[in-house]
């Protein structure tokens, strides 16, 4: 193109100012004091009756019959043991409308502190699907030789910086929630769980044991985690002592690591999005499960990115990432919100074209009451917004577009959490308040603290590497 | 653009502009060699069989075939899936890997376009001659009554194939097309004989090379690979769906449309390699398909056999996870069954086997690459007999469980789509470029 090659690059250092903090800080405090403010609301009020019961009736009937049919559904599976089955249903069905103080017939029905734990699952798993997202994308850029990101490398070093305290956060509260959200493990700690003569017997679930157990929370996850850990502080110091080192030995074992973890990733993020998320609907089960979560794994941490590099262009850093690979990221952002939509639609269709009880009920119940207006917001910010958005050439280039773009996609993507977790974990009662609000906001402060703070401990390009100069350059053409 | 240092030559050997030119169009203005004409013998030969057994399944029906009606589908769709699958590669290679900017592909689009329109008219014979009535077979477009057929089913993912694989024919065909021009127009240019400046100039379509031509046939190839990446996807996806809109346990599963776009990609890769690796020999191109080539080639396939192994081991863990029992038998008797034999093969080809492009060895080694590339050729077609033929030789009702083995009209039509395909390429091969000389001028100074 006749451009001047650029072969010379000021080194720039990321300062994590006071006032950067005291807005992370900040968000953490505020978002906690509204979300234990929102959970003591949501416990004042949760044994009232949903107003839902006296305007519109019908509804809620029609919610109760989805439920049953679900269980209905179950039941024919349960040879023997159906018409016992579904007694128990209407019992667990009691309790959940009345709840009364007895904790031991609320034990099947979701209380308040469901509604909590389910809240402090979405957040967890969501932010951390950011830095799993960020962790994949560089091993990709590595695995794939590619030049174009390097100069963005540190922003998702940053990123994946928070999987360390993500997944801690994620273990601990998966531990916690255990009883409450679960729907299995509430089953496997009753009497019912392997005494096939007991009226609550689940043929379905007790199939799943082998999965379903303590040993996959208790070991089985943390196992996957620190193994990702392990990999990503490899990355991650391989690429800090790059920038002491010259030639090729990091950028070579990195590249080794990267494969490695692709190929591990794949097998056990597959195995955690069907233990975490999947589970929660114990009896339901989808094979494009684990592709759905990573596409949303991927296309978020591509917004994060876009977003933490907007806001550090805007700060004054990163000048020298240019307009070509600002539109190159922008391109990414568009094709996995096209991915997600063709999963989406892939997993959608064939099961509304089959029709079968036991697929169908999970759509079901996101399609009835408070559900479905949101199901319908989740593929228009997922998929229908950000593709007219971010299809125009010049929009990828522009930064407002982009953020706007960004924040459609990662609130979309809230709410398509939301969707997995919440009809199953919590049910009707479920919605989305200060509780909510407040807790996305905490994870969020605690997020951004975690990553500016990464960001500031090394430089913030990658010099060394031996394609730096190739992003620093980057030129699509005409 | 620049490129760092490390990056290796995309074209080895100095070549010059000239050299390209004089290297690329050697095959087309000399006399065919002796393993041209061995090779285009045999595959005549190979034509000949799917003539005789094509025949024979018209002249006397499709009872020539094994298919039963448990097993309604058989080689045939197998076979279906298998070419369809193949032709994943060309699109892939010259659209995605276009809009990825993967200046690796330059050598090798060429070949990978004529591969995906061979494969896929090898693919159409067969749901074509399965409908019994050959001269009827304008009945699977959306006619007026008046012709005959009732109207089609729209509801049908049959019909949806018949749409995703001819609009794939047709853009490919075009893509490839519009790509020859310019190297058409260069044969034309140095024609010696009459009928060469008269066919060249024919196709080459008034080619003059002039700046505005080629800022249009720019804009043209970014349009098309813009419409043909969703072909790639799309096409596959409703391959996936003629199995998996319907309620047969192994064949109703979630993952199956990016599970079949992955396993077509792999195995297009597969035919790429086994085809190009021929052409590098035989035509002794090793410095336009260099080694570089061949790894990138490999990573392709260990990522998408990889991929494709992940959607073997998700499908079986959900089965087990799933408490269906329908679902469990389906996937025990495909490990256990009288079929097992052909999943274990499926499993080694396309799972284990390319596991071994960890190795860079591996990865550099022409004779060795190819015999991976058979392999897994192999292994993607024993992927779709072991989805077909173990899904519906055990349906629900144990009275009409059935054994199913091709008879030789089937395995005479598979052998001969074999002899249709090399006879399309060595005829390209000889005809035309399979390198793209004006694409390749623009690299030969770049690096990877």
């Amino acid at each position: 193109m006749g451009h001047h090659i650029i072969k010379e690059v000021k080194q720039e250092k990321f300062e994590f100012t006071g006032r950067a903090k005291l807005v992370a800080i900040g968000l953490f405090v505020v978002g906690t004091i509204l979300a234990i403010v929102g959970a003591m609301d949501v416990q004042e009020h949760w044994d009232d009756p949903i107003d839902k019961v006296e305007t519109s009736s019908e509804s809620d009937a029609h919610a109760e019959e989805a439920h049953e049919d679900h269980h209905a559904t179950l039941a024919q599976h349960d040879d023997g043991h159906g018409g016992t089955h579904s007694e128990e249903t209407q019992d667990a069905h009691a309790s959940e409308k009345h709840s009364e103080v007895d904790t031991h017939t609320d034990s099947h029905g979701p209380t308040w502190m469901s509604r909590v734990w389910a809240n402090l699952l979405l957040n967890s798993y969501y932010f951390w699907l950011f830095a799993v997202g960020a962790i994949f994308f560089i091993a990709v850029n590595y695995v794939a030789n590619a030049g174009w990101a390097v100069m963005l490398k540190r922003i998702m070093e940053a990123q994946s910086s928070y999987l360390i305290i993500g997944s801690i956060l994620l273990v601990g509260i998966l531990w916690g929630a255990k009883d409450t959200l679960y729907h299995w493990s509430q089953y496997f700690n009753s009497a019912d769980a392997g005494n096939p003569g007991s009226p609550g017997y689940d043929t379905i679930l007790e199939s799943k044991s082998w999965l379903l157990n303590n040993g996959s929370i208790f070991f089985f996850i943390p196992f996957v985690l620190l193994v990702w850990i392990g990999i990503r502080w490899k990355l991650r110091s391989n690429s800090k002592a790059e920038d002491e080192t010259e030639g090729l030995s990091m950028f070579r074992n990195s590249s080794r690591w990267s494969a490695g973890f692709i190929f591990f990733f794949a097998f056990s993020f597959s195995a955690l999005s069907w233990l975490i998320i999947m589970s929660i609907d114990a009896h339901w089960y989808s094979t494009m499960f684990s592709i759905y979560n990573f596409a949303i794994s991927f296309v978020t941490s591509l917004s994060v990115m876009m977003l933490i590099l907007q806001y550090l262009k805007s700060k004054g850093y990163m000048e020298m990432v240019s307009d070509e690979v600002v539109h190159d990221l922008g391109k990414f952002m568009f094709a996995f919100c096209l991915f997600w939509g063709y999963i989406f639609l892939s997993q959608w269709l064939l099961i509304w074209y089959t029709n079968l009880p036991e697929e169908t009920i999970y759509f079901d119940a996101r399609l009835t009451d408070q559900f479905k207006p949101l199901f319908f917001i989740n593929l228009f910010m997922c998929f229908l917004a950000p593709f007219l958005v971010l299809m125009m050439r010049n929009a990828k280039r522009a930064p407002q577009v982009l953020l706007l773009a960004a924040a459609i996609i990662l609130i979309g993507h809230w709410v398509d959490m939301y969707l997995l977790i919440m009809p199953g974990a919590v049910g009707v009662k479920s919605d989305i308040g200060m509780l909510e609000i407040g807790t996305t906001m905490a994870f969020a402060g605690i997020f951004i603290y975690t990553v500016l703070n990464s960001l500031s401990r090394a430089n913030m390009y990658p010099v060394n590497h031996p394609y730096f100069l190739e992003s620093v350059n980057h030129d699509v053409g005409p | 653009m620049y490129s760092a240092d490390i990056r290796q030559p995309l074209v080895t050997g100095g070549k010059t502009y000239a050299n390209v030119t004089e290297d690329i169009c050697r095959p087309i203005e000399n006399k065919p060699t002796k393993s041209w004409w061995t090779g285009f013998i045999i595959a005549i030969i190979l034509l000949l069989v799917l003539v005789v057994s094509l025949s024979w399944t018209v002249w006397e029906g499709i009872g020539t075939w094994n298919v039963n009606k448990s097993v309604m589908w058989g080689w045939d769709i197998t076979n279906f899936v298998f070419w369809v699958g193949i032709g994943h590669a060309g699109t892939l290679i010259s659209a995605i890997l276009l809009l990825f900017r993967q200046k690796w592909r330059m050598s090798i689009n060429r070949s990978a376009e004529a591969m995906t329109i061979f494969a896929v008219f090898c693919a159409a014979i067969f749901p074509l001659f399965h409908m019994g009535r050959i001269w009827m077979m304008y009945w699977t477009l959306p006619l007026p009554n008046a012709f005959g057929s009732l109207w089609v089913n729209f509801h049908s993912p049959l019909l949806w194939d018949v749409f995703a694989i001819s609009t794939y024919l047709s853009v490919s065909l075009v893509f490839w097309y519009i790509g020859l021009i310019p190297d058409i127009a260069t044969i034309r240019d140095r024609a010696t004989t009459k009928a060469r400046k008269f066919w060249y100039g024919l196709f080459a379509m008034g080619w003059n090379g002039s700046a505005k031509s080629w800022g249009r046939y720019e804009i043209v190839a970014l349009i098309l690979a813009g419409i043909s990446t969703p072909l790639v996807l799309s096409v596959h996806t409703i391959v996936s769906m003629d199995f998996a809109t319907s309620v047969i346990p192994g064949w109703h599963t979630t993952i199956f449309p990016p599970y079949f776009v992955a396993g077509a990609i792999f195995s297009g890769f597969g035919m790429v390699l086994t085809l190009l690796l021929i052409v590098r020999q035989v035509m002794n191109y090793k410095d336009y398909i260099t080694t570089e080539h061949l790894e990138a080639m490999t990573k392709v396939i260990l990522l998408t056999g990889s991929i494709v192994g992940l959607a073997y081991i998700t499908e079986f863990v959900i089965a087990a996870y799933s408490g269906y029992e329908y679902e469990q038998y389906a996937f025990a008797n495909r490990m256990f069954g009288p079929y097992a034999w052909a999943y274990w093969t499926m499993m080694f080809c396309n799972l284990v086997a390319p596991q071994v492009f960890w190795s860079k060895w591996a990865r550099t080694t022409p004779w060795f690459i190819f015999i991976i590339s058979i392999i897994v050729n192999i292994g993607m077609w024993f992927e779709r007999f072991v989805i077909i033929v173990t899904s519906l030789h055990r349906d629900f009702l144990p009275s009409s469980w059935v054994m199913y083995h091709a008879s030789w009209v089937e395995v005479g039509i598979f052998l001969g789509t074999f002899g249709l395909f090399f006879t399309c390429f060595f005829l390209f091969a000889k005809f035309m470029p399979v390198i793209n000389m004006a694409e390749i001028k623009t690299i030969i100074k770049d690096k990877e």
